[in-house]
């Protein structure tokens, strides 16, 4: 992009003209030691979209810490999940938060499902060198309302490394310990009953810290859910009247029923 | 003309006259600290006159639609970078206008050979108590002044301004109730735009409200409000009168 051209509304060009580069590429000879491995999901449930994710962040075989929040509140209408290497990933969720708030408050509209979907993948294939030399992987998971219809339904989207984006029906799963529960939301999915997408929210909040829970049995990477310490999941959902996030202590309340 | 002081002193002179006599007819804009938050008032004919500019900040201001959106958008940019830069905690009022508006406004007027900005602002930035929030008077010249909590207002010119300031200072003392404060906000837009007195021969109360509501209804009544406790980052909502109460 030419560093003198501003498009109206567009911080990333806004970004340019300062010569300030969002995500920038160090190409380095060696790679760091990473911090990443993670599950993260996302499923409808009946009132809206579940989004949900461990708390635990590791380099190696290394536990860094269990308090990370890898998801997200972008706007109040937008959620990401993030998995894959926190440093990019932060960046990445910093820069559509900045993004889609300038674009609100200076266009006086707010920007559209679509775009906001485009606006990650974007991000993703500028991240691509970093990606190649496998030391900025990130496989995120976004959710959004689609505001042409009413109410306004909940959208996931899911990507892959180099910034393709699917729209996922159901549900959808990323980082070291998503294979595991997967597995578990196709069976539910499948023959459960209730079926996710028919959970009511307390059912829904149980459901996704028992998948937590399965997946930190299979995935060392992957934090568990443990009442005893007050250890919890994030969780924020997605209704049509925007974004609520589930704290601790109502996880605790919902864990008991 | 630049080479000559005397000219130069008389050009300056007469394009604060100019932007005056410009901004006449220009219906005034408040801000009004509460306990719940700030409320940013303004009536217009169509044009928007209360915007967003950051999570904890907003603007309402009078002057020609062109004029306010270039200062609109200079504030929001500015906000945006220093967020992404630094951090949301790091913008503030004080520095957005002090070492970014308040310049360029200044420069802009007294370059006699440009066309000045035909403004006149009110900014408000939300604090964590009500004596922590700052309302700040932009001038188009450049000029201004900064007040922690209380009421203000923004009129095209000086003297009913002062008057208006001078009689909300009183009215508004110990309201609290958002609904109250929005009525004798538009009582006292009311008496500007229509150049009743705010000493002796104030209308009664019954004739201000019935004055608001009779003016305003060919016109867009705008409330902005930045609450104080929200579990979200950006805190302005734009209110209906309904909503508040009215």
């Amino acid at each position: 992009m030419n560093p003198g051209t501003l498009i109206a509304g567009d911080f990333m060009s806004l970004l340019a003209t300062h010569k300030l580069a969002p995500v920038p590429i160090v190409p380095a000879s060696t790679a760091p030691v990473q911090t990443q491995a993670t599950t993260v999901f996302a499923f409808e449930f009946a009132e809206g979209v579940l989004m949900a994710g461990d708390r635990r962040a590791t380099a190696g075989n290394v536990i860094v810490t269990d308090r990370v929040d890898k998801v997200i509140e972008i706007d109040a209408t937008s959620l990401l999940a993030i998995a894959g290497v926190p440093a990019t990933a932060f960046e990445m969720a910093r820069v559509l938060q900045t993004s889609f708030e300038y674009y609100r408050r200076s266009q006086l509209q707010p920007l559209s499902l679509p775009a906001k979907v485009r606006a990650l993948a974007r991000l993703l294939r500028e991240n691509l060198p970093m990606t190649m030399q496998g030391v900025g992987v990130v496989a995120p998971l976004f959710a959004g309302l689609d505001q042409t219809v009413s109410p306004a339904k909940p959208q996931i989207y899911f990507y892959d490394p180099l910034g393709a984006q699917f729209q996922s029906v159901d549900y959808v799963a990323s980082g070291s310990g998503s294979g595991t529960i997967r597995s578990v939301l196709s069976f539910q999915e499948q023959y459960g009953s209730p079926r996710p997408s028919q959970m009511k929210l307390g059912e829904a909040v149980k459901f996704a810290l028992r998948l937590l829970m399965v997946a930190s049995e299979f995935d060392s990477a992957t934090g568990g859910v443990n009442p005893a310490t007050q250890t919890y999941a994030t969780i924020k959902l997605l209704r049509s009247s925007g974004v609520e996030s589930i704290t601790d202590q109502q996880q605790s309340g919902f864990l008991k029923i | 003309m630049t080479e000559e002081p005397y000219r130069w002193l008389e050009a300056v002179a007469n394009r604060r006259e100019y932007v005056r006599e410009q901004l006449k007819r220009g219906s005034p804009a408040f801000a009004a600290s509460l306990p719940d938050g700030i409320l940013l008032l303004a009536v217009g004919g169509g044009q928007s006159k209360v915007f967003e500019l950051f999570d904890r900040h907003a603007l309402a201001g009078l002057g020609h639609p062109a004029d306010i959106e270039k200062i609109r958008q200079a504030a929001i940019d500015a906000a945006h970078t220093e967020s992404f830069t630094r951090a949301p905690e790091d913008v503030s009022l004080r520095r957005l206008v002090s070492f970014g508006l308040s310049p360029q406004l200044k420069t802009n007027f007294e370059q006699i050979f440009t066309a000045p900005f035909l403004v006149e602002l009110l900014l408000a930035e939300i604090g964590n108590a009500p004596e922590k929030d700052l309302l700040l008077r932009l001038h188009f010249d450049g000029g201004f002044r900064f007040q922690a909590g209380g009421v203000m207002v923004a009129a095209s010119q000086p003297e009913p301004e002062a008057a208006a300031q001078a009689w909300l200072n009183g009215s508004l003392a110990g309201k609290t109730d958002r609904r109250e404060v929005a009525d004798v906000l538009l009582q006292a837009w009311w008496c500007l735009v229509e150049n009743k007195p705010f000493g002796e021969g104030l209308p009664e109360e019954a004739q201000r409200q019935a004055g608001w509501r009779a003016s305003s209804s060919e016109r867009v009544v705008e409330l902005g409000w930045l609450a104080r406790n929200s579990p979200r980052h950006a805190r302005y909502e734009p209110l209906s009168l309904a909503q508040a109460g009215l």
